[in-house]
């Protein structure tokens, strides 16, 4: 759900985008440190920005029986932390937008406030509410994963509501038309990309652990204790 | 897939010698009129700018231009209902002036979309990339997006290969296991992206990487008809609009 090229009013996209740019500016400043300080950095970036890209084109089932795509940002947020994915997320959305003609240009600054600020922030911090309360892995990846994209929903909701107020009810009918309109799609989304997540995390746990501890998602394994004296 | 489509026409334009900063500069100048001036008549000769430019002279297939534009559409169409529906006591109906603010919407987001595709089909990523740099964007974060936009073709192709394998083992054959190939096809691809990163990282380490990777991009000169085109046009649009009006 990006919204379109053209589609919000000059004021609005202009205010979205210096309403995100604080964030993307703070994410640069983590990658510049980074890279600074350990050069190899980029290439791992890199590839973190190449899979938020890729997982947005893999194709959930969906209930109404066609299918629908990830965002890619919540298991992101996870992965590499909400500044990282503030900077990453608006290239995604620039790619996005000059590779596939989803979203905009001057709409990038709206749907980099939805997609790569709120969304990473939302689902990041329910993850680590989730994990606080004893939550295990898996089911502290569902509830985060699913609330990003749910934060997103409704962001880009009130970005479209704000715009476009409606002529009777003001902004809370309009904030109610397009959450209505777009809850069809979009809340089965955040459940289906929840569910993917879960999945996701399940098999890293197993393949990929050694990643995971080194990006702070899991503990290091106890290293068993040995026995003194020789059998 | 459409993100090839657009990509390869990109590289097959016949723009793609031209300056990246001139295709910038006429684009920017069709979104910003698409934007600012009246839709009616800005927005449709925008839009029909754009079109006949991409597959005029930038000579970009009809058919891949045809396709991308798909996408925005639907999210256009629905959203602009819904903004002309009015919501009241007396339930739904529509708002006093939903015809003329649909329309208005729609051809905003139309031709300024098209606009933008004109940039996208005639532009590779790889040559608009170091015009971030002339934006003040810093160097670390440009070859990030260098390497991110390299490497999504790497993992695309990979991505479609084990799709490919898991459906040849009815991987995708009912929603449950629909779902459970997905997640093992994230979880691949992104330790695929890993292992790329650090094999790559091992390859340019070996060849003394340390100041960042340098590339030499094409050298792709101005040209002064093309800037003038670049200016006039937008220009003209606005002129009829307002002559129009």
């Amino acid at each position: 759900m990006h919204i379109a090229e053209g589609f919000l009013p000059a004021g609005h996209a202009l205010g979205w985008t210096l309403a995100a740019a604080p964030f993307v500016a703070h994410g640069a400043r983590a990658v510049v440190k980074e890279v600074r300080e350990n050069p190899e950095a980029t290439l791992l970036l890199g590839a973190a920005g190449a899979f938020t890209f890729v997982l947005s084109a893999i194709k959930l089932p969906s209930v109404t029986g066609s299918s629908s795509h990830p965002t890619g940002t919540g298991p992101g947020a996870i992965l590499f932390r909400p500044p990282v994915m503030a900077l990453l997320g608006t290239v995604v959305l620039l790619f996005q937008a000059l590779l596939l003609a989803h979203g905009g240009l001057t709409t990038l600054g709206a749907n980099a406030f939805a997609f790569a600020v709120v969304g990473p922030w939302a689902g990041y911090g329910a993850y680590r509410l989730t994990r606080a309360a004893g939550a295990g892995l898996l089911p502290a990846v569902f509830t985060g994963v699913a609330l990003a994209d749910l934060a997103t929903y409704v962001t880009t909701s009130l970005q479209l509501a704000l715009a476009f107020p409606d002529a009777s009810t003001g902004l809370a009918g309009a904030l109610a038309k397009f959450l209505g309109v777009f809850a069809v799609t979009q809340i089965p989304l955040a459940i289906g990309e929840g569910l993917l997540g879960v999945l996701l995390f399940r098999v890293l746990t197993v393949n990929a652990r050694p990643e995971l501890e080194r990006l702070g998602v899991l503990q290091p394994a106890a290293v068993p204790a040995t026995t003194g004296g020789a059998a | 897939m459409t993100g090839l489509a657009v990509d390869q026409a990109a590289w097959g334009s016949a723009w793609r010698g031209r300056s990246p900063g001139d295709k910038l500069l006429l684009c920017a100048g069709l979104v910003g009129c698409a934007l600012l001036l009246p839709a009616w008549p800005g927005s449709v000769l925008v839009g029909l700018a754009a079109v006949a430019l991409a597959l005029g002279p930038a000579r970009v297939p009809a058919r891949t231009f045809g396709r991308a534009i798909r996408w925005p559409l639907a999210f256009i169409a629905i959203g602009a209902l819904t903004a002309v529906v009015a919501v009241g006591d007396g339930g739904i109906g529509w708002a006093p002036d939903a015809a003329e603010r649909a329309g208005s919407l729609v051809g905003r987001a139309v031709a300024g979309s098209a606009a933008v595709l004109l940039l996208a089909t005639t532009t590779p990523m790889s040559d608009l990339l170091p015009e971030l740099r002339r934006l003040r964007v810093p160097a670390a974060v440009v070859e990030v997006a260098g390497v991110t936009y390299r490497l999504v073709f790497v993992l695309l192709e990979s991505l479609g290969t084990i799709r490919e394998a898991q459906a040849a083992r009815m991987g995708w054959s009912s929603p449950r296991r629909s779902y459970r190939s997905a997640g093992v096809l994230a979880a691949a691809v992104l330790t695929r992206s890993w292992d790329r990163a650090r094999r790559m990282q091992d390859g340019l380490a070996g060849r003394g990487m340390e100041t960042g990777l340098r590339v030499l991009p094409d050298a792709l000169p101005s040209s002064r008809p093309f800037v003038a085109l670049a200016l006039a046009l937008p220009a003209a649009i606005t002129a009829l609009t307002l002559v129009a009006r």
